[in-house]
């Protein structure tokens, strides 16, 4: 690969880690709460849906993605209300509400835009390079030269890693999702808590999946989501339930399939399923290799309620 | 008589069809160290935690400063002044001692532990309760957790505090310690609750009792109206047995039982990176008929000895010589125990499942197993509706009991107790003491670790002491309170 390849190769690994960092910092701050958001996938095509909805009436990228983040929002909401509301099994709710957000999203653009078989065109977020940063060799115009929803996940990892161990509300959380008895007993309302965790990560799942349909695709297909809610969570795990490490691990994981493209691209004679195989099997050879010594919030997937 | 701060009146409470409280009456005034007495399973823990808004009563009312109230969280009960340390403890394994101390005490944005380290330093100072700040919860001992539980309490400047069992793991000196601060406390014109199963204790400290039973009070009196044996009588409906248990001082033993051939022997035996110091050298033979006491402060390496000898950590030098029917008794009946939420009989399958009486080729017999458990709740009286019903349901005694028969009856060759009377009320105490005895008697060496002097010395045939990690023989001459306590403390009076 010459220079130009490889600038080619981070930019291309930067833009497709950042929905998935975005949607695994808000699922690494559910899962410090006690709850595991399977449903995240959900609130992620919801996310692209109504970014591409909001974009369209407004034909303003900005409404888009506010709108994104809004539809990730009532997604989660609909699984906190079952999961901690009525303290379903998350496992099971999580799954229900990932297949019936890519069903309803699937209908709702049939509905709206028809099958006609052309694809939809949306008015794209642009990049927005930052200046001075992007004129880093290198790094700069993969990380720079991006979208403003990269700035976002760029922002949210230092901050959220100061609210979860720097301040009174994130150490609330972290002893919800730990030993919800003991915070109840402190004093800490272990429900409220985990809702609005979760409603969080919904926001931000669906801020990634606005990302995907504006920065990304410029456009809407069903199911474009493609696993990323799946992968997100195993990003949190990889990122050991630390917002800065989970940043990272999303960007490994982003460098890791543009890897695989490119190899494709430069001709390697293998057969593509293996190349498709690439991020995940890099990705397990990090989790066996460094993951080991970390667990997750002792309390992760257990209801609980106040006797 | 002097301010009622708060009233308890007519409390009832059940747990599915487990009635806890049923008509439970509590008036807690400025000023006054109260001390709560009952059997295991009267309904003591129900009740403060009714007190404490962890829990709320079916029937009856709370008064606090005058004013009925109904606490739906904790957080309401702290409002208006009411602390709680909990007998099961209500910490978060996996975070430090600090911010345990932190949790719910900061609020908002704030940096939640600055404030409060400057704070628990200076309390630590004024009550002689020492945690290492610093380390996490789940690398504590059992005593540490105690102490975190009660300055917990404490940090949160309560005008009631509520102190359910604190002195079962805490050494004499410390809970001279303790009471010293309730009584100045009191003397702030603030109420005191405790529970404690050892009267002696409670009535060094106590301005008033109130008896709980079945859920019921009993009696409310004030100290020297009724001599220790009337209280166990309103306790527990039956006549004391066992002078340790009522707490009464007892002579050390002094006859010796005849030692038989050795059953466990530890060689020189080093132990790096436990719990506390590390071991050093340590060489010891435990005899069939005899048992061994060994007392000390927490953290001076006895818990590694216990893990060592219940063969649960290997030496990192020299050598251990275990036998097969070995029964251990833990520190921590809730975290190393007993799994809360297995029932009373898959609790005891646990430890039983690898004993070949109750195999059958790759079966597992339960019905012998199922017997087994029936047996332990009969003969320990655990208070439960049923060997099915989940450990965590009972109330800590009971638990203490469930692991105290299942360890007796796999113990056939040699017993590590560590507090195995921790919790266990007056003639619970006994009956296991009893049991213990029993089971000496029948050959089997027994190693009692415990930070209750009294029960090491009326038990033991040696007495050791551990500080920093060695183990020294106490002298016959010095096997008293004095003596023993001098020496945990680094003094004389003893030979390696
Ligand atoms: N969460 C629960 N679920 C079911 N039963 C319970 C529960 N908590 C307590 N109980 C039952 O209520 C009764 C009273 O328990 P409690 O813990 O108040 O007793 P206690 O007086 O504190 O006993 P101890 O001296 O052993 O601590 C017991 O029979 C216990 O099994
Ligand atoms: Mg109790």
């Amino acid at each position: 690969m010459n220079e130009i390849e490889i600038a080619l190769f981070l930019e291309s690994g930067v833009r497709l880690g950042i929905p998935l960092a975005l949607a695994a910092l808000g699922e690494t701050i559910t899962e410090r709460s006690g709850v595991i958001n399977i449903g995240l996938e959900g609130s992620i095509i919801a996310g692209a849906l109504g970014g591409a909805v909001g974009a369209l009436a407004f034909g303003d990228p900005a409404v888009g993605v506010m709108a994104g983040a809004l539809a990730g929002v009532a997604v989660a909401f609909v699984f906190a209300a079952f999961a901690i509301g009525l303290g379903t099994d998350q496992i099971i709710t999580g799954t229900a509400i990932t297949l019936g957000g890519l069903g309803l999203t699937g209908a709702v653009y049939q509905a709206r835009f028809g099958a006609t078989g052309t694809a939809l065109t949306l008015p794209t977020l642009p990049s927005a390079p930052v200046p001075l940063l992007s004129d880093i060799p290198w790094i700069g115009g993969a990380l720079f030269d991006q979208a403003p929803t990269a700035y976002v996940a760029y922002a949210l990892a230092p901050a959220l890693w100061y609210f979860l161990f720097r301040t009174a509300w994130g150490l609330e959380l972290r002893a919800v999702g730990e030993a919800p008895i003991a915070a109840h007993a402190a004093g800490v309302r272990v429900r409220r808590v985990r809702f609005l965790a979760t409603v969080f990560g919904g926001g931000l799942a669906g801020l990634a999946g606005a990302h995907l349909a504006l920065a990304h695709a410029g456009t809407f297909a069903e199911g474009m989501s493609a696993g990323r809610g799946f992968i997100a969570i195993a990003v949190v795990v990889l990122g050991r339930w630390n917002p800065l490490l989970v940043l990272c691990a999303a960007l490994f994981f982003g460098a890791a399939s543009a890897l695989q493209f490119f190899l494709q691209a430069f001709g390697f004679d293998a057969p593509y399923q293996l190349f498709l195989a690439l991020p995940y099997v890099l990705t397990l050879a990090a989790l066996a290799g460094w993951v080991g010594r970390s667990r997750a919030p002792a309390a992760l997937a257990l209801p609980w309620r106040s006797e | 008589m002097s301010e009622v701060l708060a009233r308890l009146d007519g409390i009832e409470r059940r747990f599915g069809s487990v009635v806890a409280l049923d008509g439970a009456d509590l008036i807690l005034r400025a000023g006054e160290v109260h001390g709560l007495l009952g059997a295991n399973g009267a309904g003591k823990t129900t009740l403060l935690n009714v007190i404490g808004g962890m829990l709320r009563p079916d029937a009856g009312t709370i008064e606090v400063g005058g004013s009925v109230v109904s606490f739906q969280t904790p957080r309401e009960a702290w409002t208006c002044g009411i602390a709680l340390a909990h007998q099961h403890f209500a910490l978060v394994p996996a975070q430090s001692v600090l911010e345990n101390l932190a949790l719910g005490l900061a609020r908002g944005w704030a940096d939640p532990v600055r404030d409060v380290r400057a704070k628990a330093l200076k309390l630590m100072d004024r009550i002689g309760l020492r945690v290492p700040l610093d380390s996490r919860v789940d690398h504590l001992g059992v005593g540490d957790k105690q102490r975190l539980e009660i300055l917990k309490a404490l940090l949160k400047n309560p005008r009631v505090l509520v102190l359910d069992e604190p002195t079962a793991v805490l050494a004499p000196n410390e809970i001279s310690g303790l009471f010293a601060l309730l009584r100045e406390l009191a003397a702030e014109g603030r109420a005191v609750v405790l529970v404690a199963h050892k009267l002696d204790e409670v009535l060094m400290v106590a301005d008033r009792l109130t008896v709980l039973r079945a859920g019921r009070t009993v009696l409310s009196t004030v100290p020297g109206d009724y001599e220790i044996p009337d209280l166990v009588r309103a306790m527990v409906g039956a006549d004391p047995v066992d002078a340790i248990a009522i707490g009464v001082d007892v002579e050390p033993r002094s006859t010796k039982r005849e030692p038989g051939e050795s059953v466990a022997h530890l060689d020189r035996v080093s132990v790096t990176g436990g719990p506390g110091v590390d071991l050093e050298e340590v060489s010891l033979h435990v005899y069939r008929g005899q048992v061994v006491g060994v007392a000390g402060v927490e953290g001076n390496g006895q818990r590694s000895l216990a893990l060592l000898l219940a063969g649960r950590v290997s030496a990192t030098r020299g050598s251990v010589t275990l036998p097969e029917g070995l029964g251990f008794i833990p520190q921590d009946r809730s975290t190393e125990g007993l799994i809360a939420a297995f029932d009373l009989t898959d609790n005891v399958a646990l430890a039983l499942h690898r004993v070949a009486a109750y195999q059958d080729g790759p079966w597992l017999r339960w019905s012998e197993l199922t017997r087994h458990a029936e047996t332990i709740h009969e003969r320990f009286e655990v208070q439960a509706t049923s060997t099915s019903v989940l450990a965590g349901s009972l109330s800590g005694g009971n638990q203490q009991r469930v692991v105290v028969g299942r360890e007796l009856s796999i113990a056939t060759d040699l017993l590590i107790a560590e507090n195995p009377t921790r919790g266990l009320d007056v003639a619970a105490a006994a009956f296991v003491h009893d049991e213990i005895r029993r089971l000496v008697a029948t050959g089997v060496g027994v190693v009692l670790v415990s930070t209750d002097l009294d029960e090491v010395l009326a038990l033991s045939d040696r007495v050791f002491a551990m500080t920093r990690g060695r183990l020294l023989e106490v002298d016959e001459g010095q096997r008293s309170r004095e003596g023993v306590g001098a020496l945990m403390l680094g003094g004389a009076f003893a030979h390696a």
